[in-house]
């Protein structure tokens, strides 16, 4: 298990976490969701143990990241968003690399490489950007590390491989294995994540399972938003993509989906207070679209 | 690597792994220097028939050249560009990487450590022999005279081996702290400490010898004979002098850069430039 107490950390005067608390359980992938410079990747290396906490504390699997012991560091991996890796093959690489970990599968690996069509022996750093990706999310899963943290892993990835990589993480997952996925790009991990970690603020703003979303809220395309209770609507092509609580109709209905992962994301950063109370079961009352660039900039001033 | 090693709090299972990763990242700058020293007694030998190396420096013990050789400068400066350069993977992309290695901070230090202090001057020492006999031999068949193979061995090697361990362990502090042009800023720093223990020096100098005390007199120099107004100090204050300088330059400043280098290392944080 990973947790967190009391978490504080910032970059100079600018506080990233304030007072932040959460518990991460094995057996679950958790999508870290967050606007620009909401603090994902410094969480992730939080975690790791690449960075240290101001104050408050942080243990994975009983130890503290920030120690750095070998066992700890050994059992947990980080790929950064734009891997770095050193101008040799794959195999020199592991063969230097690998032998720190001891839990290492090398037939895994293997299998993952074919899989994800990485050539064996071209120097990695000549590697495409989605190519290094590849390379580094094949080692991390055949790591044998029980807390993988993976920061915007389908970024530049390609249609094919996006599916690899959904299918070569759930084929990881074991029940005690934690993966902690921070992106942007959640419809392509949407059937993956569960729960999804909301940060704003300098804290978790929602924690949201599958269940919750499943049985509290439904995505709906409309021409209109009178009638429905709404937790949030944008504008679209047609109308209205609104994110509305489960009430709202049958499931099935024309328009009527599972709660789409963006708009659920836009809600707790537009309507915090609606999809709380969506979230509780409450009525909710008249709705007044918000306009989310606006808001944007107002949480990145 | 097994679980058990994984499970030790310092493993030399785990820094001999980080030394061989060192080793490969950083053997073909070190080829390419012996490359080029080779190619420049190659070239003496070519225009002058003579190898420029073997002919060159301050002489001691029939043929056992030690002091003053530019076999061992090249060293010295190549284990001083080699500590310089050891923990520049902490301050570039590749930072978080290598912090997250699974070794500790101590170990990452520690292979460091005897990468520059021992082992590079070991195995360059034994290389440099080798070539400086090569060149010799090579010289000998041209009818030249081959100069003097450098060997170094004895108790005056093992000085300029404390020397350069001192100095070595400056540097390394130096690449722990700074990140772009970490030489540049360690000798910076190096000199700024000169120059406050100089200050110290001469108050201390002015303790023993009254006489410095004297209206209009000065330290004319500082150098290792210790004089003061042209004129040189009491045997008594030279010994005090040169015992506190080798106490500072053996003792205390490797014995600090060595824990301020390691600490460093430990409190390394990978943090991202933007932030």
């Amino acid at each position: 298990m990973v947790s967190i107490d009391s978490l504080n950390f910032g970059y100079g005067k600018k506080k990233l976490f304030d007072g932040m608390s959460l518990r991460l359980e094995p057996g679950r992938v958790y999508g870290l969701l967050g606007l620009n410079g909401a603090g994902k990747t410094s969480l992730l290396k939080l975690m790791a143990g690449a960075l240290v906490p101001g104050s408050g504390s942080i243990e994975a699997f009983g130890k503290v990241p920030a120690k750095r012991e070998a066992a700890r560091l050994a059992d947990t991996v980080f790929v950064a968003e734009d891997p770095w890796v050193p101008p040799i093959g794959g195999g020199a690489y592991l063969s230097r690399y690998a032998v720190f970990r001891p839990a290492f599968d090398f037939e895994r690996f293997e299998a993952l490489r074919r899989a994800f069509a990485l050539e064996e022996d071209k120097p990695l750093s000549r590697l495409s950007y989605g190519q290094r990706k590849k390379f580094a999310l094949a080692a991390a899963l055949a790591s044998g590390a029980r807390l993988l943290l993976l920061d915007e892993p389908t970024n530049g990835l390609d249609i094919p491989s996006k599916i690899q990589m959904r299918r070569a993480l759930t084929e990881a997952m074991s029940e005690e294995r934690i993966v902690v996925v921070s992106t942007h790009q959640v419809r392509d991990l949407e059937n993956l994540i569960d729960p999804v970690l909301i940060l704003d603020s300098g804290r978790l703003a929602f924690e949201l399972g599958a269940d919750d979303l499943a049985s509290r809220l439904r995505s709906k395309r409309a021409s209109r938003l009178d009638g429905l209770e709404v937790v949030h609507a944008e504008p679209d092509a047609l109308g209205w993509s609104a994110l509305v609580g489960a009430g709202n109709g049958e499931a099935g209905d024309s328009g009527d989906a599972a709660a789409d992962l963006e708009l659920v994301f836009n809600a707790a950063l537009a309507e915090p207070q609606r999809l709380a109370a969506a979230l509780r079961g409450e009525p909710l009352g008249p709705y007044e679209p918000r306009d989310l660039a606006a808001l944007s900039k107002e949480v990145e001033s | 690597m097994n679980a058990v090693e994984l499970e030790r709090p310092f493993s030399l299972e785990r820094v001999a792994l980080l030394m061989r990763c060192r080793f490969f990242e950083e053997a073909p700058a070190v080829g390419i220097g012996a490359a080029i020293i080779l190619g420049l007694n190659l070239l003496g030998l070519v225009i002058a028939k003579s190898a420029i190396f073997n002919h060159m420096g301050t002489w001691h013990g029939g043929g056992a050249a030690v002091d003053g050789s530019p076999w061992g400068g090249v060293l010295f400066l190549g284990g001083v560009v080699l500590a310089s350069a050891a923990f520049k993977a902490f301050h570039e992309a590749r930072g978080t990487d290598y912090i997250l290695l699974p070794a500790t901070s101590e170990e990452k230090y520690a292979s460091a450590f005897l990468e520059v202090v021992v082992a590079f001057p070991l195995a360059g020492a034994a290389v440099a022999s080798l070539m400086s006999a090569l060149l010799a031999l090579i010289e000998g068949a041209l009818g030249g005279t081959g100069g003097s193979v450098w060997l170094p061995w004895g108790l005056e090697i093992l000085k300029d081996w404390g020397r350069y361990a001192a100095v070595a362990t400056v540097f390394l502090a130096g690449s722990a702290t700074f990140g772009k042009t970490a030489w540049l800023k360690t000798i910076g720093v190096a000199l700024a400490y000169f120059a406050v223990m100089c200050t110290a020096a001469v108050v201390v100098i002015w303790a023993f010898s009254p006489e410095g005390w004297e209206r209009g007199r000065t330290v004319s120099s500082l150098g290792w004979s210790f004089s003061l107004g042209g004129r040189a100090l009491s045997e008594r204050a030279t010994r005090t002098v040169q015992a506190v300088a080798d106490m500072l330059s053996f003792g205390v400043v490797p014995a600090f850069a060595l824990f301020f280098g390691a600490a460093k290392v430990a409190e390394k944080e990978g943090r991202d430039a933007v932030q």
